[in-house]
């Protein structure tokens, strides 16, 4: 973990009442950013998550957006045993600190495409998007990429989830230095060793997978040299 | 406003100024270069990041900022280009380039004869305005030769003096020599490909590339790390600009670079000859600078922009345009993939120099009988990653799924997972003709950080001819991923009809001031001290990557600068 992150967790992190585990990298305790049904073995209702316990604003999105974020993102690329997924590698954390940065002018773009999507799902459901399971969740999405989620005007529907999908291996296979990929999560699972600075003859001649050397990143290395594929 | 004098002015230094600065330096010739961005060093890409350097393209030029608009036709809107592939500072495009480094064949240089009298007038579509070259491939072979031990290329000759050589390109025309250095390592991408295509009996071999395979005058041997197309190379064996010619330039004490300028004018007087140019310095300044030369080494659309913007009563269409031709014959290549996947081994496409990596030649150029096939030309035939570079943010955008599969959720992420280590993509660079209606003109609307006009392209490649092309190597490369063993074999999408890489055309050259800007030495016929040199004079393309024949010409021209025109200021043809 670098000094950048460890300053950019405490900040995220500080208020978390209420929930057993520290968060990772990201905006959202676990159990938030997660769908509620998975920790509602009764098939009841989730209570909805109230703001005044989880005060995890992020440096752009506010509550609401960033559990969407998290929620949709994790569809995308949802995580399981032995894969991780975008919750795990931080993918919200890495779409939020982009677009209060590099993609400051996406800004109104995810603002607008957040609130069509808010209300596409309370019109088609009558239940914002991160109260839906993950079937619905997923019509959801489809919905949007092939354009026939209905009430988009800017962005289209297609737009907004390319754009988010985009975001998404970004902040899955982006050096960790950018908020996501956290512990090399995105690489361990397709097995990118980052950036080697030197290939042998030798790995140039292995049909196996590569495992010489540890994952390096900009500012850190893995502590083994395990590999997820 | 700053006035400053000097013999020569170059504008943009990259593949052509670098080389330029260096050749008129060492013969005492005093040259300033302007360049738009900055002077890198390799120290500077020690850091190998795919998101700034790959995804968001930080030595390419800012899509914001230096926009170019693009329109399939003329009848729509253009709208800015998301990607712009070529560099934004001192050694340009070779600095993030692939390094593939090609000859053009012989019947590069004369399309059009070549295609008539193998196939018939009727061979060529009639819309196209594809022409032969102002010179032969002998012309330009001592330059190429040049150009490859002055910069260092690794390859293996193919046709030596005639004499063909297995694993080389067979198709190659003669060169004199060996090339400076022998082949770069193939990685196992290229073992599989080289072994399939043996089979189906084509002539694979092992990409030429401008990356030393071992060391070369005081530069290192290439480790192999796989982060060069989109990236700088952290040890300096890649052959760019900046770890070549630049030292060479500075070391004449005649070079001067002027980093973070933008060219806006061109300057001309009533007795038809250029005076210099006129720039914005890094702090907003506006410079002049007079010059007994200009030489116009810019990106293509940058050439065509200034002559545009360089208008005057004398010259009202622009500069150098009396023929009317400035902007037009755009091309530009199509990169058509197919995708290989394995189940029972891992191919580790990420090792090893990006771009193409191993290459067959058998269906380039006018090297097959084309009789009945419906279209004329080739393509390039090479394995690759996904979108040349092979980090996973590249990979995983760039390749599709196979069909049955998402583009995301738990079977997207498994598919990623299991093939991101055990695929490879096989591409083909397609040669596609010039048309008179493929176009860089002046955007109406948009503009850029300076305010000048972005420069617009109208271009669509899907044309009768290209289209067949593409469906031909489609075919061929499907054939090729099955021969490679792969499980999975399955077609990338086209995409849309914008123009692709290695962008060419705009001030084509000729033999004819009437239907040409320049003659073969990149010089003006209206304006003889006014020289435009790159892919923008290039009267046809080939499927091969233009840089080495750029470098060749700018090889040839600065000969012919230092040895012919400074005694005698005029024509050189």
């Amino acid at each position: 973990m670098t000094e950048h992150d460890a300053t950019r967790r405490a900040f995220l992190v500080r208020t978390v009442v209420g929930v057993g585990a520290v968060a990772g990298a990201g905006l959202l305790p676990d159990a938030h950013a997660q769908n509620p049904q998975q920790h509602n073995e009764s098939g009841a209702p989730a209570a909805e998550p109230t703001h005044a316990n989880h005060v995890l604003n992020g440096a752009f999105f506010n509550y609401d957006g960033a559990a969407t974020i998290a929620a949709f993102t994790e569809r995308l690329m949802p995580g399981a045993p032995g894969k991780p997924g975008a919750r795990d590698a931080g993918v919200p954390n890495y779409i939020d600190l982009a677009l209060a940065g590099a993609y400051a002018d996406l800004q109104d773009f995810y603002r607008s495409g957040l609130a069509q999507l808010e209300a596409y799902c309370r019109k088609t459901y009558n239940q914002p998007f991160v109260r839906l399971d993950d079937a619905r969740q997923d019509e959801v999405i489809a919905a949007l990429e092939a354009g026939k989620a209905t009430g988009f005007t800017w962005p289209a529907a297609q737009e907004f989830f390319n754009t988010v999908r985009t975001h998404t291996i970004e902040g899955m296979f982006a050096d960790p230095i950018y908020g996501g990929n956290k512990d090399f999560a995105g690489w361990r699972l397709v097995g990118f060793p980052g950036a080697q600075a030197i290939f042998t003859p030798a790995d140039m001649q292995s049909k196996q997978a590569f495992t010489r050397a540890s994952m390096i990143g900009l500012q850190a290395q893995a502590k083994d040299p395990e590999r997820g594929a | 406003m700053a006035i400053e004098k000097t013999d020569v002015v170059i504008v943009g230094v990259g593949a052509v100024g670098g080389i330029l600065a260096a050749e008129l330096g060492k013969a005492g010739i005093k040259v300033i270069g302007l360049e738009r961005g900055p002077r890198l060093t390799t120290a500077d890409f020690n850091g190998h990041d795919e998101l700034r350097y790959f995804q968001r393209q930080d030595l390419r030029p800012n899509v914001k900022r230096e926009p170019v608009t693009w329109r399939p036709n003329a009848n729509v809107r253009a709208n800015p280009l998301p990607l712009l592939n070529y560099g934004n500072q001192a050694g340009g495009g070779t600095v993030h380039y692939g390094a593939v480094s090609w000859r053009l064949h012989e019947d590069d240089f004369r399309v059009r004869s070549n295609s008539m009298e193998r196939y018939g007038a009727s061979s060529i579509p009639e819309d196209s305005s594809v022409a032969d070259w102002p010179l032969t491939y002998a012309d330009l072979e001592p330059f190429y030769d040049r150009a490859e031990y002055d910069l260092g290329v690794s390859g293996k000759a193919g046709n030596l003096q005639g004499r063909k050589i297995d694993g080389g390109n067979v198709f190659e025309a003669p060169r004199r020599r060996e090339y400076p250095l022998p082949p770069l390592l193939a990685d196992q991408s290229g073992v599989i490909f080289e072994a399939a295509a043996r089979k189906l009996n084509y002539h694979p071999f092992s990409t030429p590339r401008a990356i030393l395979s071992h060391p070369y005058g005081e530069r290192p041997a290439c480790t192999y790390c796989g982060f060069c197309q989109a990236f700088g190379c952290h040890v300096g064996a890649k052959s760019s600009i900046l770890v070549t010619k630049l030292p060479e330039a500075d070391r004449t004490g005649n070079f001067k670079l002027l980093t973070g300028t933008m060219t806006y004018r061109v300057n001309s007087d009533n007795s038809g000859r250029v005076t210099g140019v006129s720039y914005y310095g890094p702090d907003g300044s506006d410079n002049t600078i007079e010059a007994e030369l200009v030489i116009l080494a810019p990106f293509i659309y940058d050439s065509t922009r200034l002559l545009l913007l360089s208008k005057t009563d004398k010259f009202p269409n622009g500069l150098a345009n009396s023929s009317g031709q400035v902007g037009k014959h755009l091309m530009a290549h199509i990169s058509a993939k197919v995708f290989a996947a394995f189940d029972d081994r891992f191919v580790n496409i990420y090792m090893g120099p990006s771009a193409q990596k191993h290459t067959l030649d058998d269906f380039n150029a006018d090297n097959f009988d084309h009789s009945g096939l419906g279209f004329i030309r080739g393509s390039q035939i090479s394995v690759s990653p996904a979108d040349l570079e092979a980090g996973p943010i590249g990979t995983a955008l760039s390749m599709n799924p196979p069909p049955g599969i998402p583009r995301w959720g738990a079977a997207y992420r498994d598919f990623l997972a299991k093939y991101f280590a055990r695929y490879a993509s096989i591409v083909a660079q397609t040669e596609n003709l010039a048309y008179a209606d493929q176009t860089i003109d002046l955007d109406p609307t948009v503009r850029d950080r300076w305010g000048l006009p972005a420069p617009r392209l109208t271009y669509d490649w899907r044309r009768p001819n290209e289209l067949a092309r593409v469906d031909f190597m489609l075919r061929k490369m499907e054939e090729l991923g099955h021969a490679m063993g792969a499980a999975h074999v399955w077609r990338g999408p086209l995409g849309s009809g914008a123009p692709g890489a290695h962008h060419q055309g705009g001030t084509r050259m000729g033999t004819d001031p009437k239907s040409s800007v320049v003659n073969r030495y990149g010089q003006s016929w209206d304006i003889p001290n006014l020289f435009i040199i790159g892919s923008s004079t290039f009267p046809s393309m080939s499927g091969f990557n233009p840089t080495l024949t750029i470098q060749a010409l700018t090889y040839q021209s600065a000969d012919a600068i230092v040895n012919r025109y400074r005694k005698n200021p005029g024509p050189l043809a």
